[in-house]
């Protein structure tokens, strides 16, 4: 059981923020990819490089979800929550 | 006439329309004000299949139409549908939790559900649900489209020299099968035939990016002859071009620095857009609990993957050497070109059903909007449910009026602007809706003036962008200078900013004359409740994870 302690999840809420911020912000930033050379497979880099964007984010994206997850659940106590919830003791996400 | 592509058309077409027709007699006794009919993306399935019938739903119109057409037309930002369907699932993850939360705890089904909850604020609760309604219209007007482009390749409706009548045949005709199904069946029809729809889409997607780059010679042949086509445009018009001050730009396939900012603030809009619509929010209430919102996030971009190589079938059509006037028409010209009458008319089928559904499903919860946040809360509290699923079905009506009437009044060339134009009035009610979940700091009376500020902003800005080699022409395009600079930027984003900068200062003056801000009437607490805790209700049949149409 976790105590009551603010400190301890936001570490890991800090680097979820930069893992999300980065798959954000990436893409967004066209001048790092905006040329032809290299190709790859008949792909222009422009065009290469954000189809590699998509599992590199979703990788981001699913790490900060793991880390989440565990942070979730100590916060939980702060907000006076039951450390889990109620009947529902089945890890998050899985199928019925 | 095509007849084999129209006979194996009709077949499927006519199959889901039964089906259709079937699913709302089979489980009669609902109301069709239930909104936890939704549950569209997910029912009860195992991960693959909940992935499966996702994924159908996200291509849609938009992504078989709409973007390859801009990248066919050769505008240098038309692959921007890609890093916005990358950064959607980021920002996905930072909110959509909170709003899960706070949802189940109050029972709130709306966006303006949870904003009159939060500020006490019946004013804002309808700028938020009027904006969701005017912002579907075009959202579905872009579906029809699809279809109408579908029914005139193959030859449906007329040529050049057609009357006005015969010109919009296949427009009408679209128009009432879409009205006819929602009327009749309402949310069940799509639950019942996604099954059917997702098989042909996904048949069709993955014959389309493997089969024809191999029949054109690869894609390093394709981008080939995409750029020489662009290059040769750029030098026979070369005057016309140089003749546009200051940011005019020849075709390309890919965005000079200048439109950089374009390209990105396109992905970024669209992308922080998505979640404000009415029927991605509802959608997203539907999943089982909480993490699973976050845990999709990360599934969830595979699709992006196919929605990539779908884009690039406009460079395709160009190596194919479809010609066409009209953008919209080059996918479908390639199919018809490339693939045997049958397979033509699978794909055509699959376009058309893909873009009937979600018609369908954003109408209806547009419907839902108005009856429950505007038509209950305003006109008639003591509603009947009758009277309510009258409301519904006739506002539902309405509202595909509303998208005949911009797809009637905008023209049809490029069909991206009308999705880009929604995104211009849903964006504006991030900061009611997005903001208040983290902090009550801002003021009601603030965040109205802030939306109020930025729908005008947007609205006249959209109107002034002529269609481009049309001065005079309006809603042309998502683009426009961002004020006080020489960059263009898309027009939801600036107005968005906009509209936080008012409601910042105006927030700050209210506060120091100690304004009345209303009654909250959720706790901390409520934004990280989950299923399982106490007063966590189904607001929807809980249902494992969904994501919503992004067409």
């Amino acid at each position: 059981m976790s105590e009551p302690n603010t400190r301890r999840t936001s570490g890991a809420w800090a680097v979820v923020a930069v893992l999300l911020a980065v798959g954000i912000v990436l893409p967004l930033l066209v001048g790092l990819y905006d040329s032809v050379e290299p190709r790859l497979g008949g792909f222009p880099f422009y065009y290469w490089f954000q189809f590699l964007l998509i599992p590199v984010v979703s990788l981001l994206t699913f790490i900060a979800f793991r880390l989440s997850v565990r942070a979730t659940a100590k916060d939980r106590t702060r907000f006076g929550l039951p450390a889990e919830p109620g009947e529902d003791t089945r890890p998050s996400g899985s199928e019925r | 006439m095509h007849t084999v592509q129209l006979v194996i058309f009709l077949f499927f077409f006519l199959l889901v329309t039964v089906m259709g027709f079937m699913a709302s007699r089979w489980r009669r006794a609902d109301t069709l004000d239930s909104l936890d009919e939704w549950g569209l993306g997910g029912r009860g399935f195992g991960t693959f299949i909940s992935w499966f019938l996702i994924g159908g739903d996200i291509y849609t119109a938009y992504t078989f139409i709409a973007v390859p057409a801009t990248l066919y037309a050769g505008s240098v930002v038309g692959f921007f549908a890609v890093p916005y369907t990358i950064v959607l699932y980021p920002i996905i993850f930072i909110f959509l939790p909170r709003f899960w939360s706070v949802s189940h705890r109050h029972g709130y089904v709306t966006p303006a559900d949870f904003v009159r909850g939060r500020f006490d604020s019946k004013p804002l609760a309808l700028a938020v649900a009027l904006t969701g309604l005017l912002a579907t219209m075009p959202y579905i007007a872009l579906q029809l489209v699809g279809i109408q482009v579908v029914l005139e390749i193959m030859g449906i409706g007329g040529g050049e020299n057609a009357s006005f009548l015969e010109k919009d045949l296949p427009l009408f005709i679209a128009f009432a099968v879409l009205a006819a199904y929602t009327y009749a069946s309402g949310l069940r029809a799509p639950a019942l035939i996604a099954f059917v729809k997702d098989t042909l889409i996904y048949v069709v997607i993955l014959v389309a990016v493997f089969y024809l780059p191999s029949q054109l010679g690869g894609w390093g042949h394709i981008f080939d002859a995409a750029s020489k086509s662009f290059d040769l445009f750029n030098k026979e018009n070369a005057d016309a071009i140089k003749a546009v001050p200051p940011q005019a730009q020849g075709k390309g396939i890919l965005p000079p620095p200048a439109v950089h900012w374009a390209y990105a603030s396109l992905a970024l809009g669209s992308a922080l857009a998505l979640f404000m619509y009415p029927h991605s929010l509802t959608g997203v209430l539907a999943s089982k609990n909480r993490s699973v919102i976050r845990r999709n996030a990360a599934l969830l971009p595979a699709y992006s993957f196919l929605l990539g190589l779908l884009a690039l079938l406009g460079f395709a059509a160009i190596a194919a050497g479809v010609k066409v006037d009209n953008p919209q028409l080059s996918v479908p010209a390639l199919f018809d070109k490339m693939f045997p009458g049958w397979f033509a008319g699978i794909a055509f089928a699959a376009i058309a059903i893909g873009a009937l559904v979600p018609a369908a499903i954003m109408s209806i919860a547009a419907a839902n909007l108005w009856t429950r946040n505007i038509y209950k809360a305003f006109i008639n509290p003591a509603a009947t449910p009758k009277q309510e699923a009258t409301q519904s079905k006739l506002v539902s009506l309405v509202v595909k009026f509303g998208a005949l009437i911009f797809v009637l009044g905008l023209g049809t060339q490029d069909a991206i602007n009308f999705q880009l134009l929604g995104g211009v009035w849903i964006l504006q009610t991030m900061p009611a809706l997005v903001f208040s979940l983290y902090t009550r700091w801002f003021h009601r009376w603030a965040l109205l003036a802030g939306w109020a500020v930025g729908m005008v902003y947007g609205t006249l800005t959209a109107y002034n962008v002529p269609v481009p080699g049309k001065p005079g022409s309006h809603f042309g395009g998502p683009l426009q200078l961002v004020p006080f600079t020489q960059t263009k930027g898309y027009i939801a984003l600036t107005a968005f900013v906009i509209n936080v900068l008012v409601a910042v200062v105006l927030t700050l003056v209210l506060r120091a004359l100690k304004v009345a801000n209303g009654t909250d009437e959720t706790s901390p607490a409520d934004y990280h409740a989950d299923a399982g805790d106490r007063g966590v209700e189904d607001v929807l049949e809980g249902e494992p994870g969904t994501a919503p149409t992004t067409g």
